[in-house]
């Protein structure tokens, strides 16, 4: 059977390289011989596999590969950000020199011609990086639309705009397998829930920030999205739903944790502040335990740098003034030391396990 | 995955949904009678600075100068055209009116900061132009003017004092002759109860804009007022056709001896409060 997406093709490469070391260690230790016309078949079969993911996938066949792909991920990046500044400033730079209606057919041609182009270079860019550059350019276009219409003809502005700009986001996302397009449309969705919740709450619209409260929704949101939706088949689109879910969760409580005047709740500044910090604690400690416990590499590293910021920061609050720099320091570092042992024997219990 | 030909189809329509919406409310706000439609100048209109010399942006809009009559007529930034300002006309009674919880941010306790920071939100503005606080504004700077004369005549030697009629002369000269002439003159909720109240639609201009909450020293004591912020719509595209007047303008050089171009511009404003302009003349 045929593995269906890159990702799945690459993981299956990785395998067969680590199995081709693997074995060569243990002939080599002499604990496994296979029968040559064994040996043969099994490296028929892997290199065909090899052939038809490098064909179909543009995949990394070494670690030669994997490290240039590496690169070739980040120029891509560069560029695609690059490309999409260029197409803003392009506009900006030509637009007065042509009427209303000119300019509106520009604007929408932009959106349809770059999306066109997306879908064309998909279907001959085994690689994505390429795919990954038009996608985000025909996102920008997208925007670029929206935001040019509203000065062309004193639109007020509104926060209705974020939903067709993450639902094309989305919607290239998941037919590119594009992370970067996942995080567009999600920072897109964070920021219309947010604005509604605020909107609920008597705030207008731009000022959702002023309560962080109104990001808590949202958070949950994000995080149970690959709980209730398998993302099997789109390699680490589950990470960035929740790495998102916990930045919308833990950045709020830090700020709220020294801003108690920010909260909806009907409280003296101070008690919230310090339920909020008591919170954050017990919020990245809890994304530890899951994290560990579901095997989420994402979520056990946010919510260590999280911890670990919560517990600097009432460090700093407490002891920065009435203690020596020096003593200061060394509580930072003994902190570190028992963090590190904590982890450790986590790792060890998980280990045996 | 779905294939390339539906997301083709699916991210086209998108596009083509969300510019028909957004067409739509334009041409919904254009349609019938607009809801009102003013002859302004250079005054209440503001050329951008950077213009022409801005390689990067070739757009021109104009930006939409209006006033707030300060309560403290002694004020030297009551004399300015602005972007808000804490309205002389709004006491307690009309922000309780509003929705404000005035009690709550006259009190004490720390709540009190947590209401403030926390209350802005969206109003009409009614704007009314060459009116009667525009008479006050000129009224005041009159009597700025007549009161340094009095001061100068006492002392005739003072160098200040002479500095300060002088002032005061140029005060009343750039109110009655170039500062705007656009105020904001009432806040509301409801369109048709301020049309009600303010019939000429020639005169007065209802836009989309920002109130909050705000407490001051007035009167020898802390009151609590609002302060009214940005409008919703605060910069008007000039359309292609009507840029043509404003091509040979001098750019502006900023400073006192930069005297603005005289230029009207017809401004309509929409059945969604959506302002844009009909017209550009030049004397």
């Amino acid at each position: 059977m045929n593995p269906p997406t890159r990702s799945e093709a690459q993981q299956r490469a990785d395998d067969i390289r680590v199995f081709r070391v693997e074995l060569a260690r243990l002939e080599t230790e002499g604990v496994l011989q296979l029968p040559p016309e064994q040996r043969r078949a099994v490296d028929a079969h892997h290199d065909g596999l090899l052939a038809g993911y490098a064909a179909a996938f543009d995949i990394d066949r070494d670690t030669q590969a994997r490290q240039l792909s590496l690169g070739m991920r980040v120029a891509s990046f560069l560029g695609a950000l690059a490309l999409a500044a260029s197409v803003f400033f392009l506009f900006y730079q030509f637009w007065g020199h042509f009427g209303e209606t000119a300019q509106v057919a520009i604007l929408i041609g932009a959106a349809l011609g770059s999306l066109g182009l997306t879908v064309f270079i998909q279907g001959r860019d085994a690689s994505g990086y390429f795919t990954k550059l038009a996608a985000l350019v025909a996102f920008a276009c997208f925007v670029l639309d929206l935001v040019m219409l509203g000065q062309i003809f004193n639109i007020t502005p509104t926060d209705k705009a974020l939903l067709p700009w993450a639902a094309l986001a989305f919607l290239l996302a998941y037919t590119c397998d594009l992370r970067l397009l996942l995080a567009a449309g999600i920072c897109c969705v964070i920021a219309y829930v947010s604005a509604r919740v605020g909107e609920w709450g008597g705030l207008y619209w731009l000022d959702a920030g002023r309560r962080p409260e109104n990001y808590f929704p949202v958070a949950v949101l994000l995080f149970a999205t690959p709980l209730m939706v398998s993302h099997r088949r789109f390699a680490g689109f589950e990470v960035i739903y929740r790495v998102f879910g916990l930045l919308c969760l833990l950045v709020p409580m830090l700020i709220l944790g020294h801003w108690g005047n920010g909260s909806y709740l009907d409280m003296p500044a101070g008690v919230i502040e310090g339920g909020y910090q008591v919170a954050g604690f017990v919020a990245s400690a809890l994304a530890i335990w899951l994290g560990v416990r579901r095997s989420w590499n994402d979520t056990v590293n946010t919510g260590i740098t999280f911890f670990v910021i919560f517990l600097y920061t009432k460090i700093y609050d407490w002891w920065w003034e009435i203690m020596p720099k020096w003593l200061f320091f060394l509580v930072v570092a003994l902190s570190a030391i028992l963090i590190l042992v904590v982890l450790k024997r986590l790792r060890g219990g998980r280990s045996q396990a | 995955m779905i294939s390339r030909k539906l997301t083709l189809a699916l991210g086209a329509a998108l596009i083509a949904a969300a510019n028909g919406i957004a067409l739509s409310g334009v041409a919904y706000n254009r349609s019938g009678e607009p809801e009102s439609r003013l002859v302004l100048s250079q005054r209440e209109l503001e050329r951008p600075w950077s213009w022409r010399s801005n390689k990067e942006n070739s757009g021109l809009s104009l930006a939409l100068e209006w006033r707030v009559p300060a309560a403290d007529s002694e004020s030297d930034y009551s004399y300015y055209s602005s972007h808000g300002g804490i309205p002389a006309w709004l006491d307690e009674k009309r922000i309780a009116e509003l929705g404000f919880d005035v009690e709550r941010a006259k009190g004490d306790d720390a709540r009190r900061d947590k209401t403030i920071a926390q209350s802005e939100r969206q109003v009409l503005v009614v704007l009314e132009l060459a009116g009667n606080a525009w008479q006050g504004a000129i009224e005041q700077a009159r009597q700025r003017l007549a009161h340094q004369q009095s001061l100068r005549q006492a002392s005739p030697g003072a160098k200040e004092l002479i500095d300060g009629e002088k002032r005061a002369q140029e005060r009343l000269a750039r109110e009655e002759n170039e500062s705007s002439r656009l105020f904001a003159v009432d806040v509301g909720t409801d369109l048709a109860s301020l049309r009600a109240k303010y019939p000429d639609r020639s005169r007065y201009l209802i836009l989309q804009g920002n109130l909050r909450l705000d407490r001051i020293y007035r009167d020898k004591k802390t009151v609590v007022t609002g302060y009214l912020g940005k409008l919703a719509v605060d910069r008007i595209n000039v359309p292609h056709a009507m840029r043509a007047p404003f091509e040979s303008m001098p750019p502006r050089a900023g400073g006192p001896n930069d005297k603005k171009p005289p230029f009207t511009a017809t401004v309509a404003v929409g059945q969604r409060l959506e302002p844009w302009i009909e017209a550009v003349g030049t004397p």
